[in-house]
C-alpha cells in the first residue's frame, strides 16, 4: 500500500480506543443510552400499570353488574355478555355451586383464585393473555370475568423492539462518533510525539506544531516549545562558552607548543631535557587536537557547510570505510564484516559521512571483545536508507544513550579504553547536519553483552 | 634548497613561517599583502608559495587565481584562520595545492611545504618507476618488487607505499599521510594509520633487516631508503 494513501497512516483501533476523546464519547453515549432506557422503562411501567388498573376497574365493574343479576338469570346474562361482538375484549364464565361449568366462553382452567385479578395464558391460537377476576355469589355460583390484555403485552413488546433497535443504531453510531472524534486529536498527538522524539534525539531547533485552535493541545505544544527554546538557548550559551574557550586557547597554546618545539631543537640540549620537552609537545598536541575536534563539531552543528553536498553512493562509501578499518579490526582480532550493502544514493557530504562512519567503526572495533564481530550493512527500510554498524561489545545502557552523544561523555566505557568522548558527538552532528536520524540501541537481548546497533537512518530515498 | 615566497600580512606569523622554512635550509622571501606578493611571484622564480587566505587588498583566493592565470604552476600552500571545511574546498578549488588552518605548528607547515615541493619535482620528472632502497615501484604496471621479488599490494597499500617512497628520507605526519593517500580531512587517530603502516611493513620489510618505514615518535613516518 503506498505510504501516501491517507488510510495507510491511520492510527490503529487499539490506539484510538485508548484516547480520552474516544473514551469520553463512548462514556457519554453509554450514559445517553442508559438515560433513554430508563425513560422507556418508566414509560412502559407507567403505561402498563395504568392499563392494568383500567382493566382491573373494568373487570370489577363487570363483576358488580353480574353479581347483581338474580341467580336464575345468571346463565343467560353470562351467555349474552360472551356473545361475539357484544364485548370484543371481554370473556365470561359461570360455574355452578357444584363445580360444573354452566355458561360463558372462558374455560375453567385452574388455578382459580377468588377475589383477586390474575393473569392467564390460554395458549397460542386460543386467546391472548387474559386478566381474570372470579367471585363467588351469595347463591354459591362462581362468576368469572376476563379481559384480553394483548394490548399490554404488545406495548411491552414494542418497547423492547424500540430498545433493541435503538441499541443497534446507537451503538455503532457511538463507536463511529468516538472514532471520528478521536482521529483528529490522535493524529495531532502523533505529530506532537514525532516532534518530541526529534527533540529528544537532540534536535533542539525542532518545534511542536501549533494548529491555531487555542485548545489544550495547542496550549501544551506552546508550553513545550517555550521550554525547548529555553533549553536550546541555555545549551547554545554553554556551547558558545566552550567554543570560545577552545578557540581562544588554541592560539596561545599553539604558541607555547611552537616555542617548546624550537627549544627542543636548540643545540647542545641535554637529551633528558629534550625528552621532557617532546613529552610536553605531545601532551599539547593532544589538547590542541581535542580543541580542534570541539570546534569542528561546532562547525558541523552550525550547519553552514553545503559545498560538499552531492549525490553519493553510500554503499560504496561504506565499503571504503570498511577497507580503511579492516587492518585495525584484524589487529584487535575482531571480524569486520560487510553484510548486505544495498545500492543507495544519498545527497550528502562524503567527507563528513566518511568521518561519521569512521567514528562508528572505530567505536565498534574498540569496544568489541577479541573474537567478536562487527557487521556493517546498508539497507532500505520503507523508503529510508539505513546504515547499520552492529557490534558485540557491552553496549550502551538505555539511560545513557542521550548522554553519549554529548561532547566528552564516554558513557560507562572503561578508562582503559582510549578515546576522547567526541566520536559519537561527531556522528550526531553529521547526522543532524544531513537531517538523518542517529539511533543507538542494544543489538540483541543478551543482558551481559547486548552489543550496540548504531543506525544512521536517512530520509526518503528514491528507488534505484 | 628551494626558493619559497611567503605572502602573509601578520608580522608574527610571517616571522614564524620564514624562520621555520629557513631552518629547513630554504631561501625565503616575504610579501605582506596580495598585490606585492603577486608582483614578486611574477618577477622572481620560486619553487613554492605559502599564502595567507585573508589579506588586505587582494585576498588569498584572488592571488592564487591571478598566479594560475599567469601560467604559474608552482605549488601553493594556503594558510587560513578560516577552519571551515567549505573554506578549505574553496581554497583548493581556487588553485591552492594544500590548506593549513591557523594556528598551526611550524613543523607541520614546513612538512606540508616539502611534500608539495617533492610532488612538484616528481611531476616535472614524470617518472613511471620509483626506486628507493630495495623497493622498486612500477607506477604504470602497478607492480612492486622488493630486492627483486614481486610483492602483491592492495590498492590503498600501493598508494601508501607510493606516497612514502615519493617522500623517501623525509618524515611525514600521519595527518598528511591520511589526507594525501586517502583524501580525507579529519583526524583518523594515531592507531588507524599505524596499523596500515604495520601491514605494509609486513609485506615489504626484508627478514632480519630494519624496517624500511621508520616511526618518528611524535612526528610521523619516514621511508628509509638506506
Amino acid at each position: 500500500m503506498p505510504a501516501e494513501w491517507p488510510w495507510a497512516t491511520w492510527p490503529r483501533f487499539s490506539a484510538i480506543r485508548k484516547t480520552s476523546t474516544f473514551r469520553l464519547a463512548v462514556m457519554f453515549g453509554a450514559a445517553s443510552v442508559l438515560a433513554v432506557l430508563l425513560v422507556l422503562a418508566m414509560v412502559y411501567s407507567l403505561t402498563a400499570g395504568n392499563l392494568d388498573t383500567r382493566v382491573d376497574l373494568i373487570l370489577r365493574a363487570e363483576m358488580a353488574r353480574l353479581v347483581a343479576v338474580p341467580p336464575a338469570d345468571l346463565p343467560a346474562a353470562i351467555d349474552a355478555s360472551s356473545r361475539a361482538g357484544a364485548n370484543p375484549l371481554g370473556h365470561f364464565g359461570l360455574i355452578s355451586p357444584g363445580g360444573r361449568w354452566v355458561a360463558g366462553d372462558l374455560g375453567a382452567s385452574p388455578p382459580l383464585r377468588l377475589g383477586h385479578t390474575y393473569a392467564r395464558e390460554d395458549g397460542p391460537d386460543v386467546r391472548g393473555p387474559l386478566h381474570i377476576l372470579a367471585e363467588r355469589t351469595a347463591g354459591g355460583f362462581i362468576i368469572m370475568v376476563g379481559r384480553d390484555s394483548t394490548v399490554i403485552t404488545e406495548l411491552r413488546d414494542h418497547v423492547l423492539v424500540i430498545l433493541l433497535a435503538s441499541g443497534l443504531v446507537v451503538v455503532p453510531l457511538l463507536l463511529g462518533a468516538g472514532l471520528a472524534l478521536s482521529l483528529g486529536p490522535l493524529r495531532r498527538v502523533d505529530r506532537l510525539q514525532r516532534v518530541a522524539s526529534t527533540i529528544a534525539g537532540g534536535r533542539l531547533d525542532a518545534r511542536m506544531p501549533i494548529e491555531g485552535r487555542g485548545d489544550e493541545l495547542d496550549l501544551l505544544a506552546d508550553t513545550v516549545n517555550h521550554m525547548v527554546g529555553e533549553v536550546e538557548r541555555s545549551m547554545a550559551q554553554v556551547k558558545s562558552v566552550t567554543d570560545a574557550i577552545a578557540h581562544d586557547l588554541r592560539t596561545p597554546l599553539t604558541r607555547v607548543r611552537n616555542q617548546l618545539y624550537r627549544a627542543a631543537r636548540a643545540p647542545n640540549l641535554p637529551e633528558a631535557e629534550g625528552q621532557r620537552i617532546n613529552a610536553a609537545i605531545e601532551d599539547l598536541d593532544t589538547v590542541l587536537a581535542r580543541f580542534a575536534a570541539l570546534l569542528r563539531i561546532s562547525e558541523i552543528e552550525a550547519g553552514h557547510r553545503r559545498q560538499g553536498f552531492a549525490a553519493t553512493r553510500i554503499d560504496e562509501l561504506v565499503a571504503v570505510v570498511i577497507d580503511l578499518y579492516a587492518p585495525l579490526a584484524e589487529e584487535r582480532e575482531v571480524a569486520l564484516l560487510a553484510g548486505s550493502l544495498a545500492p543507495v544514493t544519498l545527497v550528502c557530504d562524503a567527507q563528513l559521512m566518511v568521518e561519521a562512519l569512521s567514528n562508528l567503526l572505530d567505536n565498534a572495533i574498540k569496544f568489541s571483545p577479541p573474537g567478536g564481530t562487527v557487521m556493517v550493512t546498508v539497507t532500505r527500510e520503507g523508503g529510508q536508507a539505513v546504515i547499520a554498524v552492529v557490534d558485540e561489545g557491552e553496549g550502551i545502557p538505555a539511560e545513557q544513550v542521550d548522554a553519549v552523544v554529548r561532547r566528552f561523555d564516554r558513557g560507562a566505557a572503561s578508562p582503559a579504553v582510549p578515546g576522547s568522548g567526541l566520536g559519537l558527538s561527531v556522528v550526531a552532528a553529521v547526522a543532524h547536519l544531513h537531517q538523518f536520524a542517529l539511533e543507538l540501541a542494544p543489538a540483541r537481548a543478551d543482558r551481559a553483552r547486548p552489543g550496540l546497533a548504531a543506525r544512521i537512518r536517512a530520509g526518503h530515498v528514491p528507488a534505484m | 634548497m628551494a626558493r619559497i615566497l611567503v605572502i602573509e600580512d601578520d608580522p608574527d606569523t610571517a616571522g614564524e613561517i620564514v624562520a621555520e622554512l629557513r631552518g629547513h635550509g630554504h631561501e625565503v622571501r616575504a610579501a605582506n599583502d596580495g598585490d606585492s606578493g603577486v608582483e614578486l611571484a611574477l618577477r622572481e622564480p620560486f619553487d613554492a608559495i605559502t599564502l595567507d587566505r585573508m589579506l588586505p587588498g587582494l585576498d588569498g583566493l584572488s592571488v592564487v587565481a591571478r598566479l594560475r592565470a599567469a601560467g604559474l604552476t608552482l605549488p601553493v600552500l594556503m594558510i587560513s584562520a578560516l577552519g571551515d571545511v567549505d573554506e578549505r574546498i574553496a581554497g583548493l578549488r581556487a588553485g591552492g595545492d594544500d590548506y593549513l588552518i591557523k594556528p598551526f605548528a611550524p613543523d607541520e607547515m614546513a612538512m606540508r611545504v616539502e611534500v608539495l615541493l617533492r610532488r612538484q619535482g616528481q611531476m616535472a620528472a614524470s617518472t613511471a618507476l620509483l626506486t628507493a632502497g630495495p623497493v622498486e615501484m612500477d607506477l604504470i604496471r602497478r607492480e612492486v618488487r622488493v630486492a627483486g621479488e614481486p610483492v602483491r599490494l592492495l590498492h590503498m597499500e600501493f598508494r601508501l607505499l607510493e606516497f612514502l617512497m615519493r617522500n623517501a628520507g623525509e618524515t611525514v605526519a600521519r595527518q598528511i599521510i591520511f589526507e594525501r593517500v586517502w583524501g580525507y580531512y579529519f583526524d583518523p587517530g594515531a592507531n588507524l594509520i599505524a596499523v596500515h603502516i604495520a601491514r605494509l611493513r609486513k609485506k615489504i620489510d626484508l627478514p632480519g633487516q630494519p624496517s624500511l618505514i621508520e616511526t618518528v615518535k611524535g612526528e610521523g613516518y619516514r621511508f628509509d631508503a638506506g
